[in-house]
């Protein structure tokens, strides 16, 4: 056996052995510290069923831009999965700048989705007009649902405080502010306190057997915080998760390959349809989930969608579909959360 | 015999050695004070905040889809300047780091390639090399990912947002 296919054997042991390991997160020089893998047999049934990602499409303004047909082919990507997902859930950044004309273009192309799509947003959608068209296409950022036994949960993530109003900025020079990566202005996003009640109250009846699927731009752990790469208050959602027996987060924004696990809560990242990012210069517990140096003569490598199935004892195997050979063999037949 | 011409030589080298000695002390530029040090720094960041500019899109003519180097290289990142000269499959041939930049500018941002000596193109080389300092310099390693120095949360270039790229409501320039 390769030492790759030894290291995928392991790890697919180690991810899917209830409770025996602990392992240290380690992100950005920060110590996430010891915590149990606990990965409990999930009382609550699951009726087994697929779900796709598709993310982070960054469309911009003029007409046939490259970034709109790689859209649409996520969008065909996904319509010719077999068996068909029940439905996508899109991970944010529709648009670049913000702008109407961009949010309704990236509607419209997702309306050829054969199945329901389900939206968060990203903070490209946002702060042009602070999400008021992105709420009138799309409805609230702030959703939960039950689907065949699963309990479905969407927040937004890319909340900062207020940075524009004592610098006196105008809604373009905040959207602006806002586009860069590494701007040191914003500061670190969050969902906020709000959305903590809302998400205290949205899961407080709920059985700790219940499978939980939490669905965020950002990540929600300390991924690399230069990068926005972490959701500052995810230490509160992941105590608030914490009663329940195994929960999945999946985010956008990241663009690539990639995941992690603290306590009770695996995360998985989506790539992106419009361009890979690089790997920031910090250790991962996982880095072998890593996806190949994208090549930039080929345009559409590193990019792709994702598809996830869940079984009933809620186990759920991740493949990542990219547009091109992007995938390390480790990565090629996906695996298991 | 063999010993007196060795002792010849010996002396002979001597003598150049201790002349040199002399030399260095009379004719030797004296070390830069503090002060003019500052001032070389200072006109080194001054450039490479041009240069970080530029990577965020300061230029419209690098881009005619509104993509800048930022979009997918954050902090310089996979940007590699370490790594060049290095052969690229695009070109067929070693090349700078320059020319790197320049093929960027002219694929994924569909824009006008700069004069590799341009102040321009040497600001970006600046940035770029100021985000990899430290790091060894391996030229030709092409087959894995590497990344910039660590950037703390908070710290970097304050300086006035330029955006990625262009605002394309506003600015279409002519596609090529």
């Amino acid at each position: 056996m390769s030492e790759v296919n030894q290291k995928r054997r392991d790890f697919l042991a180690f991810s899917g052995k209830a409770g025996v390991a602990t392992l240290v997160a380690q992100a950005a020089g920060i110590n996430l510290g010891i915590v149990d893998v606990v990965k409990a047999e999930a009382g609550g049934k699951v009726d087994p069923f697929r779900f796709a990602i598709i993310s982070d499409a960054h469309l911009y303004s003029m007409d046939d831009h490259k970034f709109d047909q790689q859209l649409i082919d996520a969008v065909n990507k996904v319509n010719n999965m077999n068996p068909m997902p029940d439905f996508v859930l899109f991970g944010g950044d529709v648009a670049q700048n913000g702008t109407e004309d961009q949010l309704v273009k990236g509607q419209k192309i997702l309306s050829e989705l054969k199945m329901p799509m389900k939206i968060i947003p990203g903070e490209h959608d946002w702060y042009l007009d602070m999400g008021e068209a992105w709420r009138g296409l799309f409805g609230d950022e702030t959703w939960s649902f039950d689907h065949k036994g699963v309990h479905f949960i969407g927040l937004n993530s890319i909340l900062v405080e207020d940075f524009w109003t004592p610098a006196g900025l105008s809604p373009k020079e905040r959207m602006t502010v806002m586009e860069m990566l590494e701007s040191p202005i914003p500061g670190p996003w969050g969902v906020h306190e709000k959305q903590l009640e809302w998400l205290a109250k949205d899961v407080k009846d709920l059985a700790p057997s219940t499978p939980i699927v939490i669905f965020t731009h950002s990540p929600l752990w300390d991924y690399y915080p230069r990068w926005n790469f972490q959701t500052s208050d995810a230490p509160e959602i992941r105590e608030i998760l914490s009663k329940f027996d195994n929960v999945m987060s999946y985010h956008g924004h990241v663009h690539q390959t990639l995941y992690n696990r603290i306590g009770n809560m695996s995360s998985v990242a989506a790539m992106s349809t419009s361009w890979p990012w690089p790997y920031p210069p910090v250790e991962l517990a996982y880095p072998e989930t890593r996806m190949n140096r994208a090549d930039p003569s080929i345009a559409t490598d590193g990019q792709g969608v994702q598809l996830i199935d869940l079984s009933e004892s809620f186990e759920g195997l991740v493949q990542y579909k990219p547009f091109e050979d992007s995938l390390t063999p480790f990565m090629q037949d996906g695996f298991k959360v | 015999m063999k010993t007196r011409i060795a002792i010849r030589r010996a002396l002979g080298l001597g003598g150049i050695a201790a002349a040199t000695v002399v030399a260095s002390t009379v004719f030797a530029r004296p070390p830069f004070t503090e002060e003019e040090l500052a001032a070389q720094m200072d006109s080194l960041y001054e450039v490479i905040q041009v240069g970080y500019d530029l990577w965020h899109g300061s230029e419209p003519k690098m881009t005619s889809n509104g993509l800048a180097c930022a979009n997918c290289h954050p902090d310089t990142a996979a940007s590699n300047p370490q790594t060049f000269p290095k052969y690229m499959t695009m070109y067929g041939k070693v090349v700078p780091w320059q020319e790197m930049v320049n093929w960027c500018i002219e694929n994924p941002q569909l824009g006008e390639r700069f004069d590799p000596q341009s102040d321009e193109m040497t600001a970006m080389k600046a940035y770029a090399m100021y985000l990899h300092r430290g790091l060894p310099i391996e030229p030709g390693l092409a087959s894995e990912q590497t990344a910039a120095v660590p950037v703390a949360f908070g710290t970097g270039f304050k300086r006035e947002p330029t955006g990625l790229g262009v605002d394309t409501r506003e600015y279409v320039p002519e596609r090529r």
